[in-house]
């Protein structure tokens, strides 16, 4: 993966250019679903890349906004005959744009300068001050989970008595002294999920003494929008402070599938490659990381669960049957139709195009509501976001929880 | 350019958001699957996505009488550029035109609207027992109104024929705006022209297809799938050649040559010996297991004359999807092969296909390419595929005469230019050499008749 601006269209021709442009892209495409212009769709992303590469198309405005248009998925990449790597393709694109204008925009700009900074993604006042200031309120509060529905409440709620007499036994995993597990803190699950992230921490704190490190952003909202140079900056600094740990746990499907990618953007730089491809390799997945040391789910509940995958768990880290075995191990587990189809919240996206990512959602909520779940859970904040409001649509059928919540 | 006075009458047809103007917007119209170059000249001016035939009724009308262009579109999957507006003028693209209209189980036949896909179309009647056979290799994305307009073909074609041979009628609306329907339900039909076959296969150049009626046939009890290894792609003909005189028809016979076998092996990790030249898939069907059992052994015995070297019998799905993978692969491991590649369409009489490979075979040796050859080798249909580099100096101008050599070797052995992926642009200038002078004056004489402005899908086949 280059670095310098004038390799971008290299990278991006590399990637476009195996785009035979069938149209398998259009069937599964969530975006073609629920706006059917060609350019919603992969194929109609890939050729505009193309077009813009052969000078047929210029660049403009209305060509970033269909560039940003896109929910970085990865569901067309998953189907396509040629696996051409559109997400990749347009992230490359989308660095262009910010380099050749200066700048990604005041919004992602904002965006990328409060996650960047520890002390403000800390104060969650700080933060909301921050999110009205760019006129982003309005979405976020609504999507956050209510306060009282922590994991007492939903044991209090669910376990019946019926799972009273058969509470699982301490997990019999002991990690030797050497293994030094840390835990990476998202922005996303601090800011809105706090009470899920003391949900990971008592369960990691049943395994190990999780080491709690004061890390940066993963970078994920920066190389998504554009803002490279931050997210290599934030890379660098991740990396140094995680040197020491052996395993390095997080709670936000979108962070581990970034921290794992990180290597690969260091692979031409002699300094970094080598310290960059030891950190990825340390990163897991929290339901990778239970699944991988035997982690037994302390309660069985009474509860209907379902999953719903985030695309930077499953088609991004290929964790797909490790979540479902722990619910499966701790209540009544359900597969809903479509559990791998996008939310629509894909980081910013729900707050960029709040009418599509809307119809999107309806169509997940349906099939959540199909399923007859008490509880829809999942692996990723932007994911537990969106999953709110559809909740809050179904008027109370079914409630929202982070895995670390349930199990 | 369209003047907005008449983008106005148009969006009072079909909505504001229905008829989309921004070049950005258009541009994702000018392009289709085959290997056309990306142009300005090819972005249309307008794209309109109507709902109803009356609406492609009114649109047409206005377009006749401003002399507007107009491509007919569905998903775009053609290989040969047919829904590429290459005059610009506008985009009718037919997509949404998606609902089921009648299923007419009594009479074994389905209506449907142009923009269904055809897979859909599949799964509709196998869902009632009945059995809608044309599987183009794009069935999962293209929709049938571009299968009925191109005439796709498939892998069944060797035993259940192409799309025409289950058109039964069509609606479809006429330059000047005009909605006619032709053919219908009576199996016999012989009141006037046979408009039905003379619009199947027309690429979009005489009516626009707004519906389809389609024949159907008993859903077959039982399949399986056979996978025959040969030393030589002269013997893999041989048989299957064998099989069909004897009576034994398979429901598909895909042939891959040395190269395209290596492609896959490569591309999904598998190792096959490099003394296999040939390889055949096969897939039979029928009313009972018996039958397929004895028809394998039918297989087995005329493969064994001709030398085969393994012979493998699907005992289990995962084997069929094991065995079929191979196939379906096969053309983004080719594509994989090289940073471009032609994918040709050619057809020949059955017994021509090891003559015609030999041929393409020297044609790659002339021009020094790699050309990977698979195809339907049960009716004749050959897809050679050219693997190049366009960045090399030179490489295009021998690409370009390769084609053109593949294309006089097809008519040489009493072949054609096209099996099913039409002529569109790609083929264009080859067509007086495949129908003579006459013959493409005859076809402008029915183009003319229908489209006397010749506003429909503009500079296509000749």
């Amino acid at each position: 993966m280059h670095t310098d601006i004038k390799s971008y269209f290299k990278d991006v021709e590399d990637i476009v250019s195996q785009c035979d442009r069938c149209g398998t892209c259009l069937t599964v495409c969530p975006l073609f679903g629920a706006k059917d212009m060609e350019s919603s769709s992969a194929r109609g992303k890939n050729n505009i890349a193309r077009g813009l590469i052969q000078g047929v198309v210029r660049p403009s405005t209305k060509v970033l906004d269909i560039i940003n248009f896109c929910l970085l998925c990865r569901t067309c990449v998953d189907n396509c005959p040629s696996k051409v790597k559109t997400d990749e393709a347009m992230i490359a694109l989308r660095q262009y744009f910010a380099d050749k204008n200066g700048s990604p925009g005041a919004t992602y700009k904002a965006l990328g300068a409060l996650m960047k900074n520890r002390t403000l993604v800390k104060l969650s006042a700080g933060t909301l001050k921050i999110l009205r200031r760019i006129g982003m309120n309005t979405v976020i509060p609504h999507g956050m989970a209510p306060r009282e529905f922590t994991r007492k409440q939903y044991l209090a709620s669910f376990a019946g008595p019926a799972a009273l007499g058969s509470t699982a036994p301490l997990s019999p995993i002991t990690l030797s002294d050497k293994s030094k597990v840390a835990y990476f803190k998202g922005c996303g699950m601090s800011m809105m999920f706090p009470d899920a992230v003391e949900g990971t921490i008592a369960i990691l704190g049943t395994l190990t003494e999780p080491e709690r490190i004061d890390n940066l952003c993963c970078g994920l909202p920066h190389l998504a929008h554009g803002l490279r140079t931050d997210f290599l900056e934030m890379a660098k600094q991740n990396i140094a402070l995680f040197e020491k740990s052996d395993v390095i746990v997080s709670d936000c499907a979108s962070c581990s599938g970034t921290l794992k990618h990180i290597a690969a953007y260091f692979a031409d730089d002699p300094v970094w490659e080598n310290r960059a491809a030891a950190f990825s390799q340390k990163i897991m997945g929290l339901s990778e990381y239970l699944v991988h040391v035997g982690y037994k789910a302390q309660h069985r509940v009474d509860a209907k669960l379902t999953f719903h995958e985030p695309c930077h768990l499953g088609r991004g880290q290929d964790i797909k049957s490790q979540p479902r075995q722990l619910l499966k191990a701790t209540g009544n587990f359900i597969e809903m139709a479509g559990a791998n189809t996008c939310c629509g919240g894909a980081g910013s996206f729900h707050m960029d195009y709040p009418d599509i990512a809307t119809s999107i959602l309806a169509k997940k909520r349906i099939n959540i509501e199909n399923s007859g779940a008490q509880i829809v859970v999942s692996e990723c904040p932007t994911c537990l976001v969106q999953l709110n409001k559809a909740a809050a649509q179904s008027g109370g059928k079914f409630k929202v929880m982070h895995i670390s919540q349930v199990i | 350019m369209i003047a907005n006075e008449i983008k106005r009458k148009i969006r009072n047809i079909v909505g504001l958001e229905n008829a989309i103007d921004s070049t950005e917007e258009c541009f994702g119209y000018s392009y289709d699957s085959s290997f056309v170059p990306m142009s300005p000249e090819n972005i249309p001016d307008l794209v309109v996505i109507p709902s109803t035939t009356e609406e492609i009724s009114a649109v047409m009308a206005i377009a006749n009488e401003y002399g507007i262009p107009v491509t007919p579109r569905g998903t775009a999957s053609g290989r040969t550029g047919g829904s590429i507006p290459v005059r610009g003028g506008i985009s009718l693209a037919l997509h949404r035109m998606t609902r089921i209209i009648e299923f007419d189980e009594g009479n074994m036949m389905i209506t449907v609207e142009a923009g269904v896909r055809t897979i859909d179309v599949y799964n509709f009647c196998a869902e009632k027992g009945l059995f809608f056979p044309p599987d183009p290799a794009s069935w999962k994305y293209a929709t049938i109104g571009g299968n009925v307009g191109e005439n796709a073909g498939g892998m069944r074609a060797v035993k259940y024929g192409v799309t025409s041979n289950y058109v039964m009628g069509l609606e479809v609306v006429l330059a000047d705006g005009s909605i006619i329907n032709t053919g219908g339900k009576a199996i016999k039909n012989v009141t006037g022209y046979n408009l039905t076959q003379l619009f199947t296969g027309s690429e979009g150049t005489l009516c626009v297809i707004t519906k389809v009626l389609l024949r159907l046939i008993l859903m077959p009890k039982v399949r399986n799938t056979l996978q025959l290894m040969f030393p030589s792609l002269d013997n893999a003909c041989k048989t299957i050649h064998k099989m069909l005189i004897s009576g034994v028809v398979p429901a598909a016979a895909e042939l891959m040559d040395k190269i395209s076998i290596q492609a896959v092996a490569r591309h999904r990790k598998l190792e096959i010996d490099s003394s296999i030249e040939a390889c055949v898939i096969l897939e039979i069907d029928g009313e009972t297991t018996a039958e397929l059992e004895k028809q394998a052994k039918q297989i087995q015995a005329i493969a064994n004359e001709f030398r085969v070297l393994e012979v493998r019998i699907a005992t289990s799905q995962q084997e069929v999807d094991d065995i079929w993978a191979i196939r379906r692969g096969l053309s983004s491991a080719i594509g994989a092969m090289a940073p471009n590649r032609f994918g040709e369409d050619i057809s020949v009489p059955r017994n021509a296909f090891p003559e015609t490979v030999g041929l393409i075979r020297k044609i790659a040796e002339k021009y020094n390419l790699t050309i990977a050859v698979y195809g339907h080798a049960g009716d004749g249909n050959i897809h050679p595929s050219v693997l190049c580099d366009l960045s090399k100096l030179g490489e295009e101008q021998r690409v370009h005469d390769a084609v053109n050599e593949i294309f006089s070797a097809a008519l040489s052995v009493g072949g054609t230019l096209s099996g099913e992926h039409g002529i569109g642009i790609t083929k264009r200038p080859h067509i007086t050499k495949a129908l003579g002078e006459a013959g493409v004056n005859a076809l402008k004489m029915v183009k003319q008749s229908f489209d006397p402005k010749g506003i429909l899908n503009p500079n296509k086949i000749w």
